[in-house]
């Protein structure tokens, strides 16, 4: 079994009376490149700030690489690369400063090299100050700040939040240089879930605090689709099928959005209803994600991953 | 190499207030203790008034530089005090920038330690010099008619003091997040109380009791705030 570097257990935080993380149970193991996502507000920055131990747990706890997130030792943070929402650094320093108050928290592991390789990638100056940069130059030193001292877990609070189609690739292709060196775990907050697709093989789905999935990308990618079935007269009144989130009636068509069924019982059903024909249509990351948070009547507990 | 990296940052970041407050009260300093100097000597009014003129004698009182220059050393010091307190507790809610910090390879002990060391060393090297010169050239022969006491000396560095204490008191409103109707006011009126209190004190030993005790309550709230907030 694979070793697990971040787990949390039945994690809550109330923020007064908003609940904004609720009873999270999750793990993610070594190695993996994990895409949390969820709507605005959805609690994922509440979540990374409770693994880091910046926020302090309601109820529950979680731990990062084996040690409890409320007693964080340096030595661990030493091992954790973190790059912040926004990107937000010391405006008054310039890249080469904060180069340098970086590296002296990392003395042994810290990759120069690698360090002036990214600088230099990202066509960045040294002598450039952080307020003088823009939201992507200042996305692309906090990369190259947290992948240099070389961290065994890189967790990253929506790193491409407001950059470019350009940047965010530059930025991608950098998260990758690391996603090579091997046994490297990196969990990244997304909206944009052709990144997520791109970089990730594990997903984590968050809405309202709720943790909705957690899986490999595949799986979740197999697990949900969309049926449209057409009928000769009207269609049924009734929808009764495993795994159903959202049923869109027209006239003659049903258009259902599902989870975890298998295309046989699709059929079956198809078949029992009345259908003329049906269609399995195969959606993307983005319909996929929309359709599995969107609020239905018919939400159901994700089940499917525990087959 | 961590805390010096630490310190470093902290110092930088107070330096342009340490400047400021250095180049303030050594030009308004000087400035007044020249004019203190210059004005209150009988000879340059005799020179301007026609003989048998009555001067109130008043005039020609000389105070201890302390008198002269002490409001100004009081204010730069708790000007000094509340600019470094926002810059290094209150601008960060604002940028952000708490996360960065405080994931460090070091304990959240040490991130204060370090704010609190580059402020000690701010205030020393920033209003201690120009005191020390001032009270110096004070000092010399035939500068100024009456002699300068080292208590005056030693309640020049109580002023710088004050501004500690007020640092403390702006640290530890910045760190609560609290109402400022409710609790989050606390650091700053009890710092403007301290100050209060020193004023009518004639003993050196309670002026140090009551700058101790305060320092010490204040500090204490600080590291409790500190170590358990949220960021």
């Amino acid at each position: 079994m694979n070793e697990i570097v971040l787990e949390t257990e039945a994690l809550t935080k109330y923020y007064g009376g908003t609940l904004a993380v609720d009873h999270m149970d999750l793990q993610i193991p070594r190695g993996c490149i994990c895409g949390f996502v969820g709507r605005n507000g959805a609690g994922k920055t509440t979540a990374i700030k409770l693994m880091l131990g910046l926020l302090n747990p309601t109820a529950g706890s979680s731990r990062l690489l084996g040690c409890d997130s409320s007693a964080l030792t340096p030595a661990i943070r030493q091992r954790i690369g973190y790059v912040t929402e926004g990107h937000r650094l010391f405006r008054w320093m310039s890249i080469g400063g904060l180069e340098k108050f970086q590296r002296s928290f990392f003395p042994k592991q810290w990759d120069d090299k690698f360090f002036v390789d990214m600088i230099e990638y990202f066509d960045l100056p040294k002598k450039k100050k952080i307020k003088h940069l823009s939201n992507g130059q200042r996305a692309q030193v906090s990369l190259a700040l947290a992948l240099a001292p070389n961290p065994e877990l890189l967790i990253m609070d929506d790193p491409t939040l407001g950059l470019d189609a350009a940047i965010r690739r530059q930025f991608l292709e950098g998260m990758i240089e690391l996603i090579m060196r091997q046994g490297r775990t990196v969990l990244f907050s997304s909206h944009i879930l052709g990144d997520v697709e791109r970089v990730s093989d594990r997903i984590v789905v968050i809405d309202k605090g709720v943790l909705r999935a957690n899986c490999s990308l595949e799986q979740f990618q197999k697990a949900i689709k969309k049926a449209i079935l057409s009928f000769a007269d009207s269609v049924p009144g009734d929808v009764n099928i495993d795994g159903l989130l959202h049923c869109r009636r027209s006239e003659k068509q049903l258009e259902l959005t599902l989870v975890g069924t298998d295309d046989e019982k699709i059929s079956e059903w198809a078949k029992s209803a009345g259908a003329e024909n049906y269609n399995i249509v195969k959606m993307n990351l983005e319909d996929q994600f929309i359709e599995f948070t969107a609020p239905a009547n018919h939400r159901r507990l994700f089940q499917w991953e525990e087959r | 190499m961590r805390f010096s990296a630490l310190l470093r940052k902290e110092l930088r970041e107070c330096l342009p207030w340490m400047l400021l407050a250095a180049i303030v009260f050594l030009a308004l300093g000087g400035f007044f203790l020249r004019v203190e100097i210059h004005y209150r000597n009988p000879s340059w009014y005799y020179s301007r008034l026609s003989p048998g003129t009555i001067v109130e004698s008043s005039l020609f009182t000389y105070y201890s530089i302390l008198g002269i220059m002490g409001p100004l050393l009081l204010l730069s010091s708790i000007g000094l005090g509340l600019v470094l307190g926002i810059r290094h507790f209150w601008i960060p809610n604002f940028t952000r920038t708490w996360p960065f910090l405080l994931h460090r390879s070091v304990s959240r002990k040490t991130i204060l330690a370090a704010k609190l060391t580059a402020t000690m060393i701010a205030f020393v090297i920033s209003l201690g010099p120009v005191w020390i010169g001032l009270y110096w050239y004070a000092c010399r022969p035939e500068v100024f008619p009456i002699p300068q006491t080292p208590r005056v000396f030693i309640e020049g560095w109580i002023f710088i003091m004050l501004g500690l204490v007020t640092y403390l008191g702006t640290a530890l409103s910045g760190l609560n997040t609290a109402k400022w109707y409710t609790t989050k006011i606390f650091g700053l009126v009890f710092a403007a109380l301290v100050i209060f209190t020193i004023f009518p004190q004639c003993s050196l030993v309670w002026i140090f009791t009551v700058i101790a005790v305060s320092a010490a309550i204040l500090l204490s709230r600080i590291f409790d705030t500190f170590l358990r907030r949220e960021f």
